[in-house]
C-alpha cells in the first residue's frame, strides 16, 4: 500500500482539486506516480494484523505513522493498494475532537460518542461508566470551556474508550492528563486488550509500547523496516537510533557546519562508572557525560550549557546544566580536552533524548554548539512507574 | 462478534461500483440519523446560549433589512413598483424566504469548515453534519415564521389555503441552497477563496431576485429576474400564501425537477470528494 504527500501547499491543493475531478468522473488517477514536489509518505508497506494482536508503532517524527493509522480508519485513501479493515474502527487520537466548548460535559458526551458511531440508546446505556471513568461527576453541567486541559482530554479518553470498538487506534494520546489517569488509562487499555480488542498503537515511549504491545512495526521515512515481536523491533530501532548518534556527532568534520571558531566540540559521548564508554546510559547507575573537545589555545574561563530534552513526548526539557551556575570554573589546554559531567546516578527514565551543548567563552561568546545529539536511556530494572529515578535505600527500625 | 463487517479502501475511484456506491449512501443516511439529531441539537444550542437576544436573531436580519428599504421606500429614495401587500410586511416575508435560502447555502460550508478538526481525525457519517444543517435552517425558519405570523396579523393580511402546499416549495428552495453548499463544501476547505466569493455571490444574486422588489415585468432587468431559478421558487412560495391565482408553476416545476436531480449529483460530489478535501487540509 502506498500514500504519497506533497510539500508545496499551492501545488498540493490544486492536486486535490484535479484528483477530486478524476474521482468525481471515475477516471483512473494514475496515483502510482510521484507528480512534481510528491514524496511517499508511506511506501509498499505491507502487513497483517489478526484479531486481538496490539502493534506498536514506532518510529521517528513524519515517518508516516499517523498517516498510516488515517489511512485504517478510512479517513484517507490509499493512492495504490488495498487495505481490509474489518470490525468497528475507533480513533483515540483526536481527544474530544468535537467538543463544543460553550456545551456542557453532559452534552459534550453524547455528540462526541454519536460521532465516534454510538446509538442514543447505547450512549445512554455507557452514559455512567464513562462519567465515573473520567471522575467529572462534578464538572458534568459545566461549560467545558471551563474545563482544563487535563479535564477535557479525560472525558475525550473516557468517550473514545467506552464505545468499545474492535479495533482501538491510539496516537499519542495516551501523554495527556495526570500520572495517575494515565496509569488508570493502561489499565483500562489493558482490560480492552484482554476483551480481545485490537490496538494498533503510536508511541515513542518505548516503555508503553514494550509493555502494551506483542507486535511491533518499525517505519522510516514511510518505508516499513521491521514488523515482528516487539522486544526486536525496538532494539532495531534503537540501533537505528545510536547510528544517528554517531552521525549527528560527528558531522563537525562531516558535513558542512557553521564555523563559529577554531574550537570545536569533537565528540559527546557517555561512560559508566569504570570510565568505559558506554552507549546507552542506565537509569539509576553512576557514570558520567563527557564532552570532548579539540582547543585552538588556552581558554581559562569557559562556559558549558547543556540542555537535556524528552523526544519522546513534548520536547520538554527535562535536564539543564550550566558550569557557571554551579560555580566551577573551566579552564582548557590547547589540543584535546575532555569535561566530564559525573553523576552518582542517572536520574532519567528509559527513553530518547535529546542532548544540546553549547561552548562559550566568558559566558558571552559562542565558540561552538551540537544542536541535537539523541541518546537512549535503558533500564535493567521497571522504572516506569515514576517520572525520574530517585535513589533510595530502605531501612527499617524499631524505637 | 462474526458479524463484523469488513470494509476495503483502494485507490481506485468508488465510481467503478456505482451499485454499491449507491446502497451505501443510502444506508448510511439511515444509519446516521443518531448523529443528526445530537448535531443538531449541539448546534442549535450552541448557537443561542451564548447570546442575550437568543432566538430573536433569526428574526433581527429580515427585519432590519425591511425597516432600511421601508425607510428608503418611504421617503423615495429608491421606489419600487407597487406590491400585492403592503411593502413593510412584503419585505419582511421575502427577506424570511432570502434568510432561509442563504442560510441554506452557508449552512454546508459553514459546518465543514467549523467540524474541521473532527472530519480530519474521525471517520463518521459526513452526511449527518449536512441533514443537521438542513433541520437547523428549518428550526430557524419555525421561529420567523411566528414573526411573520404577527407581521401578517398586523397588517391584516389573508392567507390563501394554498399555504399548506407552501412547505413543500420552501423545501425546494432550501434544497436549492444546501446542493450549492454541498457541491462548495470540500473545494472551501481547500481554497478559502470559496467562502470570500460566496457572500459577494449571495449579495449579487439578492438583486436579481425579486426579494425587495415585486417581480418586474418589462425591459432586460425583467428577463434576467426571470432566468434566475431562485426567483420561481421565491416566487411559488409567495404566491401559494397569499393566492396562487394566474401564476405559472411551470418554471417552479423545472427548477425543483432539476433541484431534484442536482442534490443527489451534489451528494455523490461530497462524498467522493471529501476523504481527497481532508487529506490535503489537515495532518
Amino acid at each position: 500500500m502506498n500514500k504519497k504527500f506533497c510539500d508545496d501547499l499551492r501545488r498540493s491543493l490544486l492536486y486535490g482539486v484535479k484528483d477530486i475531478g478524476r474521482e468525481i468522473v471515475g477516471a483512473g488517477r494514475k496515483s502510482d506516480r510521484l507528480r512534481k514536489s510528491e514524496f511517499w509518505a508511506l511506501h509498499d508497506i505491507s502487513f497483517s494484523i489478526s484479531q486481538g494482536q496490539s502493534v506498536g508503532l514506532i518510529g521517528s517524527n513524519g515517518a508516516g505513522k499517523s498517516t498510516l493509522l488515517r489511512i485504517i480508519s478510512g479517513l484517507i485513501k490509499p493512492d495504490a493498494g488495498t487495505v481490509k479493515v474489518k470490525g468497528r474502527v475507533a480513533p483515540l487520537i483526536a481527544l474530544g475532537a468535537g467538543f463544543n466548548p460553550i456545551l456542557t460535559g453532559r452534552e459534550n458526551v453524547f455528540v462526541n460518542m454519536a460521532i465516534l458511531g454510538l446509538k442514543k440508546e447505547e450512549i445512554k446505556k455507557k452514559f455512567d461508566e464513562v462519567i465515573d471513568f473520567s471522575e467529572l461527576e462534578h464538572a458534568l453541567d459545566m461549560p467545558v470551556q471551563t474545563y482544563s486541559s487535563g479535564m477535557a482530554a479525560r472525558l475525550g479518553f473516557s468517550c473514545a474508550i467506552f464505545t468499545h470498538p474492535e479495533i482501538l487506534l491510539i496516537d499519542e494520546v495516551l501523554a495527556v492528563g495526570d500520572l495517575r489517569f494515565r496509569a488508570k488509562c493502561y489499565r483500562k487499555l489493558a482490560e480492552l486488550k484482554k476483551l480481545n480488542t485490537t490496538f494498533i498503537m503510536v508511541s515513542h515511549s518505548p516503555q508503553s509500547i514494550l509493555s502494551i504491545c506483542d507486535v511491533g512495526m518499525y517505519l522510516k521515512k514511510g518505508q516499513l523496516m521491521g514488523f515482528g515481536a516487539t522486544t526486536d523491533i525496538m532494539n532495531q530501532y534503537e540501533a537505528d537510533l545510536s547510528k544517528l548518534d554517531l552521525r549527528l556527532v560527528n558531522s563537525a568534520d562531516g558535513k558542512p557546519k557553521e564555523k563559529y571558531s577554531n574550537f570545536k566540540i569533537e565528540k559527546i559521548f557517555f561512560e559508566d562508572a569504570e570510565h568505559a564508554e558506554v552507549v546507552y546510559p542506565s537509569t539509576g547507575r553512576p557514570g558520567n557525560l563527557t564532552v570532548s573537545v579539540e582547543s585552538d589555545k588556552e581558554y581559562d574561563n569557559l562556559n558549558i550549557q547543556i540542555a537535556i530534552s524528552d523526544a519522546s513526548l513534548y520536547g520538554e526539557r527535562t535536564l539543564f546544566f550550566n558550569n557557571a551556575i554551579d560555580d566551577f570554573t573551566i579552564s582548557v589546554k590547547k589540543g584535546f580536552n575532555r569535561i566530564s559531567l559525573r553523576f552518582p546516578y542517572l536520574g532519567l527514565n528509559p527513553g530518547l533524548y535529546t542532548l544540546k551543548v553549547s561552548i562559550y567563552q566568558d559566558e558571552l561568546h559562542l565558540l561552538d554548539t551540537i544542536e541535537a545529539f539523541n541518546f537512549v536511556v535503558k533500564s535493567d530494572f521497571p522504572a516506569r512507574q515514576s517520572l525520574f529515578f530517585q535513589s533510595r535505600e530502605w531501612l527499617v527500625s524499631q524505637k | 462478534m462474526n458479524t463484523m463487517e469488513e470494509v476495503v479502501y483502494t485507490s481506485k475511484s468508488e465510481l467503478k461500483h456505482p451499485l454499491k456506491l449507491i446502497r451505501n449512501m443510502f444506508s448510511d443516511l439511515l444509519s446516521c440519523r443518531d448523529l443528526t439529531m445530537s448535531l443538531l441539537m449541539r448546534d442549535i444550542n450552541a448557537k443561542y446560549r451564548q447570546s442575550v437576544l437568543g432566538y430573536l436573531w433569526a428574526c433581527l436580519p429580515a427585519l432590519v433589512t425591511a425597516l432600511t428599504f421601508t425607510l428608503a421606500n418611504r421617503s423615495k429614495t429608491i421606489t419600487f413598483e407597487a406590491t400585492d401587500i403592503p411593502y413593510p410586511a412584503f419585505v419582511i416575508f421575502s427577506m424570511v424566504i432570502w434568510q432561509t435560502f442563504v442560510e441554506s447555502i452557508n449552512g454546508p460550508v459553514q459546518t465543514i469548515a467549523d467540524s474541521k478538526v473532527m472530519l480530519a481525525k474521525i471517520n463518521f457519517k459526513r452526511e449527518a453534519l449536512i441533514i443537521a444543517k438542513f433541520l437547523e435552517v428549518w428550526f430557524s425558519f419555525f421561529i420567523k415564521a411566528i414573526m411573520l405570523v404577527a407581521v401578517f396579523i398586523y397588517f391584516n393580511i389573508h392567507v390563501h389555503w394554498t399555504i399548506i402546499l407552501a412547505p413543500i416549495a420552501l423545501s425546494m428552495l432550501i434544497l436549492l441552497g444546501i446542493l450549492i453548499g454541498l457541491f462548495l463544501s470540500p473545494f472551501s476547505l481547500l481554497y478559502k477563496d470559496i467562502s470570500y466569493g460566496l457572500s459577494i455571490f449571495i449579495n449579487f444574486f439578492l438583486f436579481v431576485t425579486p426579494v425587495i422588489f415585486p417581480k418586474p415585468t418589462t425591459g432586460t432587468f425583467a428577463t434576467i429576474v426571470n432566468w434566475n431559478p431562485i426567483t420561481h421558487v421565491v416566487e411559488a412560495i409567495r404566491k401559494l400564501v397569499l393566492g396562487p391565482e394566474g401564476f405559472d408553476f411551470t418554471p417552479f416545476f423545472v427548477t425543483s425537477g432539476v433541484t431534484l436531480c442536482l442534490v443527489f449529483i451534489a451528494w455523490l460530489t461530497f462524498r467522493l470528494a471529501m476523504p481527497f478535501a481532508i487529506e490535503r487540509v489537515t495532518s
